[in-house]
């Protein structure tokens, strides 16, 4: 048998995956089940760091603001994003490309440097309350607000619900919709009918790419949220940065990483279930 | 049905404008603040070129643009080379060894930025390096080279397996079949992953953030340090960060079409 | 004749891919300057021992000597073999000069040298002038040129062709294939040819290899493979042909349909031997009845430009008569709700009555209603019937919601069956009660006619379902008067394809003479398991 030359050339990434991807995700698991002993030889298996998170009223608290808060951002893009995606889907020739062109462009930018942003606009004497002192409501600050919070994720996170929303609405045949109009539906039940239910697969992945982010990000929080606000990011950062419990952060980490599994298994599944009914 | 196509073409206009105001505001902020002329952040007082004056002289961010940058092109080389051959090779490898490879390659991409991030600063002092210059730099590669398989990926699947057996029925070796037909024929993907590698590298943050160490920063670490105080360099760091992108973007995407353009004059 | 070199040798070649074997041991001589074709359905391991031959593959096990010498462990490039591979794969970042050129220059040969040889190629291929042309400018039959050149201008000893033609529409093929045999002539090699089109391996080749199922069936030349079928695999996959139970009565007849007929071939076989006889189309001779040796009548014929395919019926097959009561009720209409009902009476076999419920009898009852004015359906919700399974007549009320009913009568009676011994099948059908309007709106009366006669026809030996290609009755539907009319349902029968130049219009009668040499004979195939 001759040797698969090509196959070689996958050696050097697959050795480097081993070390830079497999080793640092069994880390978290070893670090999480264990706790520290006297000396580095001495860890032992243990489930402390669960039991320590179950029964503290401040973590739970704090996965459950995060939760709510990636959730509302979830809900804030689809609202906003599928108009956006089907009106720039209708836009003719040239002009929906710009318009993704336009959209996609800010998301190049640094998100850190486009969230310091907000900072200024949002703070007391800024833009939004100078808008807001126009209208007679003087000095209106939404600096360090859950509506901060929210609005800087869903400015992060929105273009991605829109790419794909609009992708799904975009290769969509349009032969599909003459077909239902020639079949007697009207411009509403066709949009209910035929271009909603092909669009969900766009709207889950969309689910996916928005949620995910959202419940893990620590930056957005800590800059429009302020100093007090924590949500599990913030938690895993100060556990990892300054209070220096590893054990204790890759445990947060791991549960972390299961909500997020549980969450897309369930999106998959709502997007799957009227699939079968039919 | 005038009637609401009317109302449809209103709704859809404005709706658009506001997003793209949305969209665009922070960014206008930031630029119009780095020229403002006193250190409010909310109260234009006249133009200045005070801001890059201060982050001209200082340092820590000439510094941070210097480490940006550095990692930034090396970590896109290392991880273009290394990505798009191990896509061809996977391309070309059995399914198992493709689907596990895929697999774990995914992890980085689907993971959270902060999991990656601590996982790595949990290796890299596991093995004992001090963290630095280095470590960044093999995480940049790290989470880069996954985006350059998955943009290359794709357009060898649509490749003619048939095109390599050609070359190869044509007298060439596997590696000339490689470098004389598909990179060539792979090379808009290549270039794509490339940009991408570059922007998710230059824009890092959070990976970057638990990896680093010995005052080594890149611009998102230090805008995320500053932030804490008013300092409106921060704002005239931002604007440099903006224009290097907007022109990277536009020098990638006018390239091929100067070339092109140029190509037809030649005809 | 001088004796032929052997340029290649195919010794047991096996593959599988996983659990699935493609090549179950496939041996095969190919000789110098040969036109070879590997002939089969997609999926008969043809292409895969193309594969093999070029080096993409490494067989499981087996033999592969090119010249004499075992050429298994060389990889591709290192092969005097090149290939036109299926769709092409033409380099599209290349121009056609640069593909042709591509082997060439792996090869570091001498600019000039290159520049001569292409030139030559692009000659052999009639694409003089096509050199800086990009290869998204020409057309699918100008690609298939260059593909040829591109691996011609290497000078193999052999070349291997995996279905080039398949993507040409018909002229460019026929065109094409002309083409393919002059180079071939002219440059002298060895070509193995791989199609799934029988009519293509007809025309080009020297020597045809029908494979089936990862096996090799028959080889041999085109009239060979032709004219004596090795079994009734070959003989229906080389072209359309007719295929008939027969027996041996002696060693010069044979005897099919219930008649025997003088045979050449008979004296291969033994005595009382089972044997599929074979006729070709173009052997059958169209003649007035009585001179037949069959007779039949024609079905349909096809225009196909020079001649008309012809399928004449020698023997109908199974059928059934039924009655069909025609009448023309009015629907019942309910003028204080504003409906208006209506619904059949039925016929029904005892047999089915356990598995009935509503919605059955709704069907066979035909049961509809409707608002007078809208024409809108409106739903029945009650199903009143005192049905059993003893038969007799019973009867069967349908009501809507606002109280709209109508009864009708159901029939319970025996199956209505007809069993033929020659085909081993059954067919059924119940006689059934339609009103003339039914009958003047249908659109597919054929289909319909069936479902409301609920004709069913099956195989004795394996209980399949057989299809009802024949319903027969003799009304003008348009103009249908109320009344008893009767229809027949058959099965297909004994089919001969004719082709003849002469019109025959549907049902003529006539008769079908042939020579005893054109009686073809092959052993019955056994089946396998």
């Amino acid at each position: 048998m001759r040797i698969n030359k090509f196959r070689l050339m996958t050696y050097p990434y697959i050795g480097w995956i081993i070390v830079m991807i497999v080793v640092p995700m069994l880390l978290i698991g070893l670090y999480a089940f264990t706790v520290p002993g006297n000396d580095v030889a001495s860890v032992k298996f243990s489930l402390d760091n669960f039991a320590r998170f179950a029964t503290d009223a401040v973590f739970l608290k704090v996965v459950g603001k995060s939760l709510w808060i990636a959730f509302l951002t979830t809900v804030v893009c689809i609202l906003l994003g599928y108009p956006i995606a089907y009106i720039i889907s209708k836009a003719k020739g040239n002009k929906s490309m710009i318009l993704i062109l336009l959209l996609t462009l800010p998301t190049w930018i640094n998100m850190l440097v486009r969230t310091y942003a907000w900072m200024g606009i949002l703070q007391e004497g800024g833009v939004f309350s100078s808008i807001c002192a126009f209208f007679g409501f003087e000095g209106v600050s939404l600096l360090y607000t859950d509506f901060a919070v929210t609005l800087g994720m869903v400015y992060n996170f929105l273009p991605f619900m829109i790419l794909q929303i609009h992708t799904s609405l975009a290769k969509m045949d349009n032969s599909l919709l003459e077909a239902a109009s020639d079949l007697g539906a009207n411009r509403v039940q066709s949009f209910l009918r035929v271009t909603l239910p092909l669009s969900l697969p766009g709207v889950v992945s969309g689910i996916t790419l928005v949620f995910l982010p959202a419940v893990s990000s620590f930056f957005i929080p800590k800059l429009l949220g302020g100093g007090q606000y924590v949500l599990v990011g913030n938690v895993i950062e100060s556990q990892f940065l300054t209070a220096g419990d590893w054990h204790f952060g890759s445990a947060i980490s791991l549960i972390m990483a299961i909500i997020i599994i549980i969450s897309m298994w369930l999106t998959r599944k709502i997007d799957v279930q009227p699939k079968k009914e039919n | 049905m005038n009637k609401t196509s009317k109302f449809w073409s209103i709704f859809s206009k404005t709706m658009m404008g506001l997003t793209l105001l949305f969209f665009y505001l922070p960014i206008l902020y930031i630029i119009i603040f780095s020229f403002n002329g006193s250190k409010s952040l909310t109260r234009l007082d006249g133009f200045s070129l005070q801001w890059y004056e201060k982050m001209f002289a200082d340092p820590v961010m000439m510094s941070s643009i210097g480490y940006t940058i550095a990692i930034a092109l090396i970590a896109t080389a290392v991880s273009t080379i290394l990505g798009t051959f191990t896509a061809i090779g996977l391309s070309k490898s059995g399914k198992i060894l493709r689907s596990s490879v895929e697999r774990v390659n995914e992890l980085p991409v689907m993971n959270p930025d902060i999991v990656t991030g601590i996982s790595l600063l949990m290796l890299f002092s596991a093995l004992a390096v001090s963290k630095g210059f280095m470590t960044m730099l093999l995480a940049h590669i790290m989470f880069c080279t996954p985006f350059v398989i998955l943009s290359v990926m794709p357009k060898l699947r649509t490749l003619d397996p048939n095109l390599t057996d050609a070359a190869l029925d044509l007298g060439a070796t596997p590696f000339q079949a490689m470098t004389k037909v598909i990179i060539p024929q792979i090379k808009p993907s290549i270039i794509a992953g490339a940009l991408i590698a570059f922007t998710m590298s230059f824009d890092d943050f959070v990976i970057s953030y638990f990896v680093t160490g010995n005052g080594v920063q890149n611009i998102s670490i230090l805008v995320y340090t500053m932030s804490k105080r008013i300092n409106p360099s921060i704002n005239a760091l931002s604007t440099l960060v903006i224009v290097i992108i907007t022109i990277s973007l536009i020098a990638v995407n006018l390239i091929p079409l100067i070339k092109r353009k140029a190509f037809d004059k030649e005809k | 004749m001088e004796e032929k070199k052997k340029i290649i040798q195919i010794k047991n070649v096996v593959k599988n891919f996983g659990d699935t074997v493609v090549l179950k041991g496939v041996s095969l001589d190919i000789y110098d300057n040969e036109f070879v074709t590997l002939l089969g359905p997609s999926g008969c391991g043809k292409t895969t021992l193309l594969r093999i031959l070029g080096g993409f593959i490494d067989p499981s096990s087996g033999e592969v000597l090119f010249q004499g010498e075992d050429i298994l462990k060389l990889p591709p490039y290192k092969r005097d073999i090149n290939t036109v591979f299926q769709k092409y794969a033409l380099f599209p970042h290349l121009n056609v000069y640069d593909n042709i050129a591509f082997g060439l220059k792996i090869k570091k040969t001498p600019k000039d040298v290159i520049d001569r040889k292409v030139r030559r190629m692009l000659k052999l291929v009639n694409l003089e002038e096509y050199g800086k042309r990009g290869i998204t400018e020409l057309s699918g039959g100008q690609q298939q040129r260059i593909a040829i050149a591109r691996a011609l201008v290497n000078e193999p000893a052999v070349l291997l062709l995996d279905e080039p033609l398949g993507a040409l529409d018909l002229k460019l093929r026929k065109e094409m294939q002309i083409e393919l045999k002059r180079i071939q002539q002219e440059v002298g090699i060895t070509f193995i040819f791989v199609t799934h089109d029988q009519e293509e391996a007809l025309t080009m080749s020297d020597k045809i290899v029908v494979m089936k199922g990862g096996e090799i069936q028959q080889v041999g030349s085109p009239t060979e493979i032709y004219n004596e079928p090795a079994n009734e695999y070959v003989a229906n996959f080389i072209g359309e042909t007719n295929i008939i139970d027969g027996k041996i009565i002696d060693e010069h007849t044979v005897r099919f349909e219930d008649k025997n007929f003088p045979c050449d071939a008979a004296k291969s076989f033994a005595q009382n031997e089972l044997v599929d006889v074979v006729i070709r189309p173009e052997d059958l001779d169209v003649v007035p009845r009585e001179k037949g040796m069959l007779k039949g009548i024609v079905k349909f014929q096809i225009f196909k430009g020079v001649h008309y395919d012809t399928l004449v019926e020698t023997r109908l097959g199974t059928s059934i008569t039924v009655k069909m009561h025609v009448s023309e009720d009015k629907p019942v209409e309910n003028k204080s709700a504003g409906e208006k009902i209506s619904a059949n009476s039925f016929y029904l076999d005892s047999e089915d009555v356990e598995e009935l419920n509503d919605d059955r009898i709704l069907d066979l009852a035909q049961a509809e209603a409707w608002n007078s004015e809208t024409e809108e359906p409106v739903s029945i919700k009650s199903v009143e019937s005192n049905i059993r399974k003893e038969t007799g007549k019973y009867s069967v009320k349908f009501t809507t919601l606002a109280g709209t009913s109508i009864t009708v009568d159901a029939h319970v009676v025996r199956a209505n069956r007809q069993t033929s011994p020659v085909f081993q099948e059954e067919i059924s059908a119940m006689e059934f009660f339609v009103k003339t309007d039914d009958i003047k709106d249908s659109m597919a009366l054929d289909t319909d006619l069936k479902t409301w006669a609920n004709a069913q026809a099956w195989s004795l030996e394996d209980g399949t379902d057989v299809a009802i290609t024949d319903v027969k009755y003799d009304f003008d539907w348009e103009n249908i008067e109320p009344g008893e009319y009767e229809i027949t349902f058959a099965t297909e029968g004994y089919q001969y394809k004719v082709s003849t130049t002469k019109a025959l219009p549907d049902g003529t009668e006539v008769g079908l003479a042939f020579d005893p040499e054109d009686i073809h004979l092959m052993k019955k195939e056994t089946i396998p398991g």
